[in-house]
Parts: C-alpha cells; sequence; structure tokens
C-alpha cells in the first residue's frame, strides 16, 4: 500500500514537473516518471509472485465509496506490461521532444497519462475505476490533440477520438452504476458475489453495454474509426501507449466483466467473437492495404484486439459448453497475445516515430532505403514487424499457437453451435494471419527496404541514442519471450486463474510449452537453435564455395526491362503492392477511383494526359457513420427553425408541453 | 533427443537436400517427355546448382542485409524441418513437439525472408513477385489451417508426429470422409505453396506472368544455387508430408537401421510418384489468371470445412 | 460397423461435395459431371443401407436413383448444351469465391440447424442429416446465385438430391413408389424446362434477367 501511495505521489509530482521551465522540463518529467515505471512493475511484480492481491480502502478520499484498491494477479498483469511498455515510451521521449511533444501541457498530460493507465488496473470499486477511467481517456485525448494547431487531421483526429471515448465511458458507467446499484456496494468483489441474483435478461443487457463501452476502447469495429486517426496523429511516445497499453485496458474492462458478472450463457460470447471475428479481418485488410505507416499500425491494433476478443469468446464459450481445461487455455493463450501484443506494437509505433523524426514522413510510398541509412532502427522495426507476423521464434507466434491450440482441443464436436464458432474462430484466425503477413512485409520491405523514393528518406540519418535504445528494449522483449515463453507463463497462468478459478494444466519447460494432458507442445528454442545453426553452417558453406569465384561480392545494376538504368520509381510501392489484395478483396473495400483520361484532339488512340486517383478510405466510416452524421446535421439544422428567439414561440412551446403533459395524466 | 534419433533426423536430412533437387529434375523430365520433348536428365538441378556454386557472389547496387541473408534463411528452416518431420520415421529429434503449426510457420519464415529479400533489389520485379507470392500465400492460409483442424480432429492434436502415427497404426483413419477432405484441400496448398501449376507457371520466363521466378530474379551465382537447393528442399518436404498423411505406409516406427533404410526408399518411392502424378496433371492443365485464382483457394477452403465439419459430425 | 459408417459418411460426404463443385466450376459440362458424380454418390449410399438392413426394395431404388439421376437427366442436359451455341460457362451474379464462402456458411447454419432431427433420428445415418440440409441450401443458392437457366436446372436437381439424401437418412429408406413418384417429377420437369428452353435459345434468350424485359 505504502509503494503504491508513493507510486500516486510520484506520478502527481512527475505531472506538476510538467510546469518547469522549458530546459529541463522533459529530463525531469521523464526521470520522475522512470521511477514511477519501475516503482509499477517492481509492485506487480510482487503480486504475481506471491499470487495474492493486494488490497486497500481509503475511505474519505473520493465522495460515496472513498479508495479502494485490488490489485489482483490480473490486474498486475496489465500493470506490468503497460509499465514496461511506458519505460521505453518514456525514453523514446527524451530523443522526440526535439521533433514534438515538449510543451507543458503535453508534458504534464504524458505524465498523467501513464499514472493512470497504471493505475486503472488497481481499481477496486466503481468510483475509484471510473476517475482513473476518465483521467486516462482526458490525458490521452490532451496528447492526440497535441498538433491541433498545425494540423486539421489532428482536430478532426481528437473529435473523433472524444466523441468515441465518452460514448463508451457513459455505456460503461451505466452498466456499473446498476450492477453496484443492485449490490448496495460498489465494491467489484461485493458486485461479483450479488451479480448472479440478477435476472438473466437483466445480465445481458449489462453485458452488452459494458462490453460495447470497453469495445470502443478497445477500437473493436465498427467503433474502431478513432483508432487510424488518433493513432496516427499523437506523437509516437503517445500513440505507443494508446497502442500497446490504453486499448489493453478495453480489453482489461472486457475480462472484468466476466469477472464481475460471471461466464453466462454461450450468445454473450457468440455475440462478443462475432465483433472480434469482424474487427480481425477488417482491421487486416485494411492494414493490408494502408500506405500510411502509423494507419497501418493502427489497423492492426484493431486486428489484434479482434483476436484478443476472440480468444476471449472462445473462452467464454467453452466454459459454457462445460470444457473448462479448453477455456482456461483461451484465456491464458488471451493474455499472453495481449502482452505480446503491447510488446511488439510499442516497438513498431516507437520505430515508426523514428522514422518519422528523421524523414519527417509517413508515408510508405515516400520512404525505402532505411536499413542501410537506419540500421538499429530498421532491426528493431523487423523484430516488431515479424512478431507481429507471427513468425517463430517471436512471441506473438507462441501466442498464436496457445491460441490455435485452445480452439482444437475445444472443438469436441459435443455441441454443434460451439464447433461452429470455433471452426469459424479457426478460419478468421488464419486469414487474418495471412493478411497481417502481407501488411507488415509490405510495411518493412517497402518503407525500409530497397531505394529511397523521395529526398528526405535518401537523407536520413539514424536517431539519437534514447530514440535507438527504447524500441530495442521491447524489441528485446519480443525475443526473450519468443524464445522462451516459459519465463511468461507461471505470470500469466497466475492472473488467468483469477477468472477462471482453475487452471489450463498448461506446463512450461524454460523453451516452450507442453499442454499438460491435452496432446501437444512446442519448442520455439530448439527450433530457433536448429534454424540458427543450420543458417551459420550455410553460410560457411557458401563462403567456402564463394573463394572460386572470388571472395569479393560483385555489385551489379538490376534487371530493368532492358534499360540501362533503372531509377527508384520504378520500384514497386505500397499502394501497387497491395493492388491484387485490394482487388480480390474489391467487394469489400469497395475503394473509390477515379480515371480521366484525356484524348489528343487529332485522334482518339493518342492519349495526352492520364490522371488516376485512388482513395482507399473507412468503408465502416463511409457507409456508417458518414449517413448518421449527416442524419445529424440535417436535423441540427431543422431544429435552428424552431428555436428562433422569439419569447412567444417559447411560450407556446411551454404550454403545448403543459396540456400534453396534463392530458397524459388525466 | 537421443543419439539415434539426432542420426535419423541427420538422414532425413540428407534425403531432403540430396531428393529435393532430384524430385525437381524427375518432374521436368516426366514433363518434357509427356509434351514430345527429350528433356534435361533427372539429375539436371544438380548440375546447375553445382555450376552456379563456383560463380562469384553478386548482388543489386543498393540493396542491404538481407539480400545476402534471405537464401541461408530459406536453406535453414527448410533443413530445421527436414531433420524434425516425419518424412521417413517416426521418430525424429523433439518428436513430442514437432507441431504442425510450427512447420507451417517455420517454413514460412523461408518464404517471408525471400519477400523481403525480393524488395530489397529496389526493381519492378522484386516488387510484383513479393506482392503476388504473398496475396496467395496469404489467401492459402485459411485451407491450410482450417485442413490442420480438420487433421487434428481424431487425437484432438496438432502433433504431426502423432497424426501420421495415428494413420499408420489405424487405415480407418485414413479413409475417414474428414481425412480424405482434408487431404484434397491440402493438394490446392500444396500447389499453391510450391508454386506449381496452375497457380504458377515454374517454367514460365515471360516477365509479367511469373511469381516466383520474378521474386528471385536479381540472385544469380552461389546464391541462386541456395535458393533453388532450398526451394527443392520445401517441395520435397511438402509432397513427403502429403503423401505419409495420405498412406504413411512404410514409415519407420521404431530407430532401429534396417527399419529407417526401408522408411527412406518408402518415402523417396512414395514421393516419385507424387511428383510423376503432378507433372501429368501440370501436363494437361493451363495457368489460372491471377485473379481467377481465390476461386481455387476458396475451393480448397470449403474441402476443409467441410472436413471439419464432416468430422464433427462422425464424432 | 465403423466400415460401414466411414462408406456411409464418404457417400454423403460426395453428395455434399458435388453440389460445391456445382458453383465451383464455371464450365458447364463440369457442372453436369459433378450432378452424375452425384446421382452415382446417392445410388451408392441407398444401396448401402438397402444391404445394411436387407431391403430389396432400397434396392430397387437405388437402381433407379442410378438410371435417373447419374445417366438420363445429365445425359438429356449435355444435349442442351451440345445445342445451345456460346453457353459453355456459367454466369454468375455472385463472384465465385464469395458464393464458396457463402456455401461454407450455409454449410455451417445446416450443421446447427439440423440438431433436432440429429438427436430424433440417431446413429450412423441421423448424424449424416446435416449434410443433406446443406445441400439442399446450397442447392437453392445456385438458384439464386447463377443467370444462366441450365445453372437454374442444376440448383432445382441439387435442391431435390438433398432431399432424397436427407430422406434415406431420416428414414432408413423410402419406399420404392415414393421415390419413384418423386424422381419421375423431377424427370418430368426437366424435359419441360428443357423444351422451354430450346424455345428460348430459339428466341435468343440465353440469361433468365433477360426475361425482365419482357413485361416492359
Amino acid at each position: 500500500m505504502i509503494a503504491l501511495a508513493l507510486l500516486v505521489v510520484l506520478g502527481g509530482l512527475a505531472t506538476l514537473a510538467g510546469l518547469a521551465p522549458r530546459p529541463y522540463r522533459v529530463q525531469l518529467v521523464a526521470s520522475l516518471l522512470v521511477l514511477v515505471e519501475i516503482l509499477a512493475a517492481a509492485l506487480s511484480v510482487h503480486v504475481l509472485a506471491s499470487d495474492h492481491a493486494l488490497l486497500g480502502h481509503e475511505s474519505g478520499l473520493l465522495p460515496f465509496s472513498g479508495v479502494r484498491v485490488d490489485l489482483s494477479p490480473l490486474g498486475a498483469l496489465f500493470t506490468l506490461s503497460t509499465a514496461v511498455v511506458a519505460l521505453a515510451a518514456t525514453i523514446h521521449w527524451l530523443g522526440y521532444r526535439r521533433h514534438a511533444m515538449s510543451s507543458a501541457s503535453a508534458s504534464s498530460a504524458f505524465a498523467l497519462f501513464v499514472t493512470t493507465l497504471l493505475l486503472v488496473p488497481a481499481a477496486g470499486d466503481i468510483v475509484t475505476f471510473l476517475v482513473l477511467w476518465e483521467v486516462m481517456a482526458l490525458t490521452s485525448l490532451v496528447l492526440v490533440a497535441h498538433d491541433h494547431a498545425q494540423r486539421d487531421e489532428a482536430r478532426q483526429a481528437a473529435w473523433w477520438y472524444g466523441a468515441m471515448t465518452q460514448g463508451g465511458a457513459a455505456l460503461i458507467t451505466l452498466g456499473l452504476v446498476v450492477l453496484g446499484a443492485h449490490a448496495k456496494n460498489p465494491g467489484f468483489s461485493a458486485i461479483a458475489a450479488s451479480a448472479h441474483h440478477l435476472p438473466g435478461a437483466a445480465r445481458g443487457a449489462i453485458f452488452l453495454a459494458l462490453v460495447a463501452g470497453f469495445a470502443a476502447k478497445a477500437g473493436l469495429v465498427p467503433a474502431h474509426v478513432w483508432l487510424p486517426r488518433a493513432h496516427a496523429e499523437a506523437p509516437a511516445p503517445a500513440s505507443a501507449l494508446l497502442s500497446g497499453a490504453m486499448v489493453n485496458l478495453g480489453i482489461y474492462g472486457i475480462v472484468l466483466t466476466r469477472t464481475l458478472l460471471g461466464v453466462g450463457p454461450a450468445w454473450w460470447w457468440l455475440v462478443a467473437g462475432f465483433f472480434g471475428v469482424i474487427s480481425a479481418l477488417y482491421g487486416s485488410l485494411y492494414a493490408a492495404t494502408s500506405t500510411d505507416l502509423k494507419r497501418l499500425l493502427a489497423y492492426s491494433t484493431s486486428d489484434n484486439m479482434g483476436l484478443v476478443v476472440i480468444g476471449l469468446s472462445a473462452s467464454g464459450l467453452f466454459s459454457a459448453a462445460h470444457h473448462p481445461i479448453a477455456s482456461s487455455l483461451a484465456l491464458v493463450a488471451t493474455l499472453f497475445l495481449l502482452t505480446a501484443h503491447a510488446l511488439y506494437k510499442s516497438t513498431l509505433f516507437l520505430g515508426a516515430g523514428s522514422v518519422q523524426y528523421a524523414t519527417h514522413e509517413r508515408n510508405l510510398d515516400q520512404l525505402g532505403g532505411l536499413a542501410r541509412t537506419m540500421p538499429v532502427t530498421t532491426v528493431t522495426v523487423v523484430i516488431g514487424g515479424l512478431a507481429v507476423a507471427a513468425l517463430p521464434p517471436l512471441n506473438g507466434f507462441s501466442a498464436e499457437w496457445l491460441l490455435v491450440q485452445s480452439l482444437v482441443h475445444g472443438l469436441t464436436g459435443a455441441d454443434p453451435v460451439t464447433t461452429v464458432a470455433t471452426a469459424i474462430f479457426v478460419a478468421a484466425l488464419a486469414l487474418t494471419g495471412g493478411l497481417t503477413i502481407v501488411a507488415f512485409v509490405k510495411a518493412i520491405g517497402v518503407g525500409f527496404f530497397g531505394r529511397a523514393r523521395s529526398e528526405p528518406a535518401q537523407h536520413a540519418r539514424e536517431v539519437p541514442v534514447s530514440m535507438r535504445l527504447a524500441p530495442a528494449i521491447t524489441a528485446g522483449a519480443c525475443v526473450i519471450f519468443g524464445v522462451a515463453p516459459g519465463l511468461a507463463l507461471r505470470a500469466v497462468e497466475r492472473a488467468s486463474a483469477v477468472v477462471t478459478a482453475n487452471r489450463s494444466g498448461l506446463g512450461a519447460s524454460i523453451s516452450g510449452f507442453h499442454l499438460g494432458a491435452l496432446r501437444g507442445a512446442v519448442d520455439p528454442l530448439a527450433l530457433a537453435l536448429g534454424a540458427v545453426v543450420a543458417t551459420v553452417l550455410v553460410a560457411g558453406l557458401r563462403r567456402g564455395l564463394g573463394l572460386k569465384g572470388g571472395a569479393k561480392v560483385r555489385r551489379f545494376e538490376p534487371w530493368g526491362s532492358g534499360r540501362i538504368v533503372t531509377s527508384a520509381r520504378m520500384q514497386y510501392t505500397a499502394t501497387s503492392f497491395a493492388e491484387p489484395l485490394q482487388r480480390v478483396f474489391d467487394d469489400v473495400l469497395a475503394p473509390q477511383h477515379d480515371l480521366d483520361v484525356s484524348h489528343a484532339i487529332e485522334s482518339r488512340y493518342y492519349v495526352e494526359r492520364v490522371a488516376y486517383a485512388s482513395a482507399n478510405d473507412d468503408v465502416v466510416e463511409r457507409r456508417l457513420y458518414r449517413p448518421v452524421l449527416a442524419l445529424a446535421t440535417w436535423w441540427g439544422m431543422r431544429a435552428r427553425g424552431i428555436a428562433n428567439g422569439s419569447v412567444h414561440r417559447y411560450l407556446a412551446y411551454g404550454f403545448v408541453v403543459l396540456v400534453i403533459a396534463v392530458v397524459v395524466v388525466s | 533427443m537421443n543419439l539415434a534419433s539426432l542420426l535419423t533426423g541427420a538422414t532425413q536430412l540428407a534425403l531432403v537436400v540430396l531428393g529435393g533437387p532430384l524430385l525437381l529434375g524427375l518432374m521436368r523430365t516426366v514433363r518434357s517427355r509427356l509434351e514430345g520433348r527429350d528433356g534435361p536428365p533427372v539429375s539436371q538441378p544438380w548440375r546447375d546448382i553445382a555450376k552456379l556454386a563456383h560463380k562469384q557472389r553478386t548482388r543489386p547496387n543498393e540493396s542491404s542485409w538481407i539480400f545476402p541473408a534471405a537464401p541461408l534463411v530459406l536453406v535453414a528452416t527448410a533443413a530445421t524441418v527436414a531433420v524434425l518431420a516425419p518424412l521417413a520415421t517416426l521418430t525424429p529429434p523433439l518428436s513430442a513437439s514437432t507441431d504442425f503449426i510450427a512447420v507451417i510457420f517455420v517454413l514460412l519464415v523461408g518464404s517471408v525472408s525471400l519477400a523481403l529479400a525480393a524488395l530489397d533489389t529496389g526493381t519492378a520485379f522484386g516488387g510484383m513477385g513479393a506482392s503476388r507470392a504473398l496475396t496467395i500465400g496469404a489467401l492459402v492460409e485459411p485451407a491450410l489451417l482450417v485442413a490442420v483442424l480438420a487433421l487434428s480432429l481424431p487425437l484432438h492434436s496438432t502433433n504431426l508426429i502423432a497424426i501420421v502415427a495415428e494413420g499408420s497404426a489405424h487405415a480407418s483413419v485414413l479413409v475417414g470422409p474428414s481425412h480424405l477432405l482434408a487431404l484434397g484441400s491440402f493438394v490446392v496448398v500444396i500447389l499453391a505453396e510450391s508454386g506449381r501449376l496452375p497457380v504458377d507457371n515454374p517454367s514460365t520466363h515471360l516477365e509479367l506472368t511469373m511469381i516466383y521466378e520474378a521474386l528471385i530474379l536479381e540472385y544469380s551465382g552461389p546464391d541462386l544455387a541456395l535458393v533453388t537447393l532450398g526451394e527443392s528442399m520445401r517441395l520435397a518436404i511438402w509432397f513427403g508430408l502429403f503423401v505419409n498423411l495420405v498412406a504413411p505406409w512404410g514409415i519407420a516406427t521404431h530407430a532401429g537401421a534396417l527399419a529407417i533404410l526401408l522408411g527412406v526408399l518408402a518415402v523417396a518411392l512414395k514421393v516419385a510418384l507424387a511428383g510423376v502424378a503432378v507433372a501429368l496433371f501440370e501436363v494437361t492443365t493451363a495457368k489460372l489468371r491471377l485473379f481467377r485464382l481465390p476461386e481455387l483457394l476458396a475451393g480448397g477452403f470449403i474441402l476443409a470445412l467441410l472436413g471439419v465439419v464432416t468430422g464433427a459430425v462422425m464424432r | 460397423m465403423t466400415t460401414f459408417a466411414n462408406a456411409l459418411a464418404s457417400a454423403a460426404v460426395v453428395v455434399t461435395v458435388a453440389a460445391v463443385v456445382v458453383l465451383w466450376r464455371r464450365r458447364l459440362r463440369s457442372i453436369l459431371v459433378a450432378l452424375s458424380i452425384q446421382g452415382v454418390a446417392l445410388a451408392a449410399l441407398a444401396t448401402l443401407l438397402g444391404a445394411h438392413e436387407h431391403d430389396g426394395g432400397l434396392l430397387a431404388v437405388a437402381l433407379l436413383v442410378l438410371l435417373v439421376k447419374a445417366l438420363l437427366i445429365p445425359g438429356l442436359l449435355a444435349r442442351v448444351i451440345a445445342a445451345t451455341p456460346g453457353a459453355r460457362e456459367t454466369d454468375p451474379l455472385v463472384n465465385v469465391p464469395a458464393s464458396l464462402v457463402i456455401a461454407g456458411l450455409l454449410t455451417l447454419v445446416a450443421f446447427v440447424a439440423a440438431r433436432p432431427i440429429v438427436a430424433l433420428v440417431g446413429g450412423p445415418t441421423g448424424r449424416l442429416v446435416p449434410l443433406g440440409l446443406a445441400t439442399v441450401l446450397i442447392g437453392f443458392f445456385v438458384m439464386v446465385a447463377r443467370r444462366r437457366a441450365l445453372s437454374q436446372i442444376a440448383g432445382l436437381l441439387l435442391v431435390d438430391n438433398g432431399i432424397a439424401l436427407v430422406a434415406f437418412l431420416v428414414t432408413s429408406g423410402v419406399p420404392v413408389i415414393v421415390e419413384l413418384g418423386s424422381s419421375l417429377d423431377v424427370l418430368f420437369g426437366v424435359v419441360v424446362l428443357r423444351l422451354l428452353l430450346a424455345r428460348l435459345t430459339a428466341a435468343g434468350v440465353r440469361d433468365l434477367d433477360q426475361l425482365r424485359s419482357l413485361h416492359d
């Protein structure tokens, strides 16, 4: 408890330090924040190691209930992964401040944002939770709106984000308050004890409200529209936190919903799973066709959260179908995927921030060739990208393998509905995986390899030490937990046992998993060792053979269909790379093409000018939100006529209402 | 992991390394005979590899570290799988953790690194090849994973050794409709993954129609030798896995020298037969347009899905 | 027992896969081959059931199915194709990959929807009912999603074969007279459609959508 109080005090100090004068401001805030993060990490490691929740109650600090603290191993896992991500983001910020985000408001908001992110999972009652949740939302909104003076896009992003997050918060508040009123106690443990007395329909309604509210935070389709805007416009350290920590808390909310309400009937999880599948497919499809590096990453976040919700839904379904082992296995896989995502996605966002710092460019079609000018950043981004693509031996692979295993073991065929849902989950997982590989080979191959496509990319210079170090920390963690997933397993399993109350029977050595009673095991360390040894042997062989042809590698101009000199403009761009996929999914993406051919006056067979424009904007936004917004605007315009300023008219309205009320009452 | 299993692993590796190029040669020879040409001898791919290996190494002007690294990763990942997979024997090293999904993803690492290297060349062809190959790869994935799901149904395990062992112990598994449907989908997957007709024409040299050839266009010398070797090893691995899922007869069930020798002979014979069959099929079919491919791959996916449904129904 | 169950399931699976092939392939000839194979599988299923239950009537039905559904109807339709110039491929309203994904979803729907029947009938036959139901649904979808008149007939035949499959599985054998009646009905329908098609072709109509212009 004292450590927690210290954490709050330090966080508050860091927030105040944002007001310090400019030359030392960021250093001061960052060093205080590093202390906060280390403290939070130590605290959560302690909770995970002891396997006991940290409980506390301080009445009088907040109205209604005081402050109640309940940091269970589940919450500790979230705090721990947030702390690691925040540490990397803070270090990155030390360098990034020369590019942006050095103002007093941004510094204070960043400090408060980090502190609340770390504290939300420790909230033990409704009031504490909601207060922290709102502070988190507001401070992140300040960060998203950081560039609003310079960029119109940033202002728009802030509007979208603000609207979605407040709508979500309203639903969450509604659901939690109803639960608390029913339990006559705002404490989460009291709610969990009493919620099963609620009638089934009410529980279902509360479940839907809470999950919808938290899904808006997690960026699930169709509430994802703020994600590609906000993540793209926020400064890099902030977007790393948004994607690596804040969306996780949306998922934490859904898990919390399950602990509060119990597993419930299967249809809850079918609904959740449906949105998970849609988000996974939609997010990965847009990630594969985006050309803006940070938008791509944001869509990939939406896709990963979809996978996480698929895992949660599978866990709920298996539990409802009385298959406890598969249920816990699915939850362990989900939490593993969530922590893995926090690590690799923050690596990628920090890397993208470094690229932006060095080139002032986010558009992949303008990048290229960074592998030679920014070698360290490139390596970290490659690791992060291959981890998202779930390739061994990185942590994304272990997570996805576990998730598939839980689905394989849950598909017993006993219950057709569960079987069908599981089959759809596996298919969605597979297509998502394939599309994610396309997305990240494109992002890495076009953005970092090949030739520079623009002047800034040509003259890019490697970023300062702190910005190289930060993604290297998270990328290193991706490798460690990928090669030796067993290291993280016990912590994840303790966290999941808080929810499922039984263990998955999953065993682990340092190097891999084995599924205990179920048949299945994987050993990424052995695979990695085998592949590395083989690589070294083959490299030696190639060097030995190469001696005969001359040890020196000859450089040549690549084949350009007979042209003597090739240019960077002849390369495939990100747009052309994604074109086949875009054509395959034409019906879904419905991209807008505009082809304008003007012919020469002399003959129709000679083309004078061809203008081609294609826009691949978000189809949900275009087809769902735009009409709704247009309707709202139209309604607003009509309402103007009603309120024209005449006092007599207002009195008349009052009179009409009065008459109606009298009639209704009588 | 003991000495015997290591030796069996090494035997399998030698078989795949030596046999892969021969399989490629066999398929080319059969195709040319059927088309009325004499064709090169079966050993031609090996001669090509030997010739290329003695040339000077080259690389495009503005390429980076991924370009020379990709052939190494391609061969190394194929070699890792060759050691671990149940090709000639059911007792390779680490048999408890030879997972089907892990095998697929390890092979995928090779494809991804080759695609990155293709983009690294900084040419239109590299990008074209990478884009097409990965698009196909993405669309193959659902068929592949759902087929694995269907194959895993009888045992509730994706352990590759266990699946093959189950088939070799109980022939009734092999003729089960769920198993057959999954294998039908597997045929589509293998044709796509190994770039055979009707997905990709391995003998084309027309720039606009090629997929795989465009991907590796800038490689030459020892690097091209490695890429050819790696690709043929992958072909042999896919075929070897497939024939052992169809008919695991002859596979060594214990680590005796004679049993393994028999296993090697059996798998070589079965893979050769599969190669001849695919070559026959390739002669009689034309390459599909790139944008007709989703039809083929969706068909493979539906077969696998029917396999899962049938397997669940039959339970 | 397991061999019998396996063989029975394989025959039922072939019926469903043939329905998928009708959606999958574009060449009209391949569709006819698929229909013919479906007839053979249906006949094989009836034979298996007949042999298993020592029911001579069922064997007679099997022979009838073989003659009508595997030989006669595809033969008649093949002559339609031969007589229609320029109609070698189907003309999908819904593109093929999307159709296939929808067929997959229909199969899953059938699997869920057939739960009560499966529970009621039980045993090695009852649990295959979802496959028959899936065939019926896919048949309807073929009629919705394909433009050519011949595809419509193929869809109708798929529906009929699916119903026959369900009937075989649920009642373990339809009385000869019922099967005879339904088979002859379908045959009659095909003959009428064939004549109609010949007239339409003569009038230059190839897609049924073109009939819409009649009401103007």
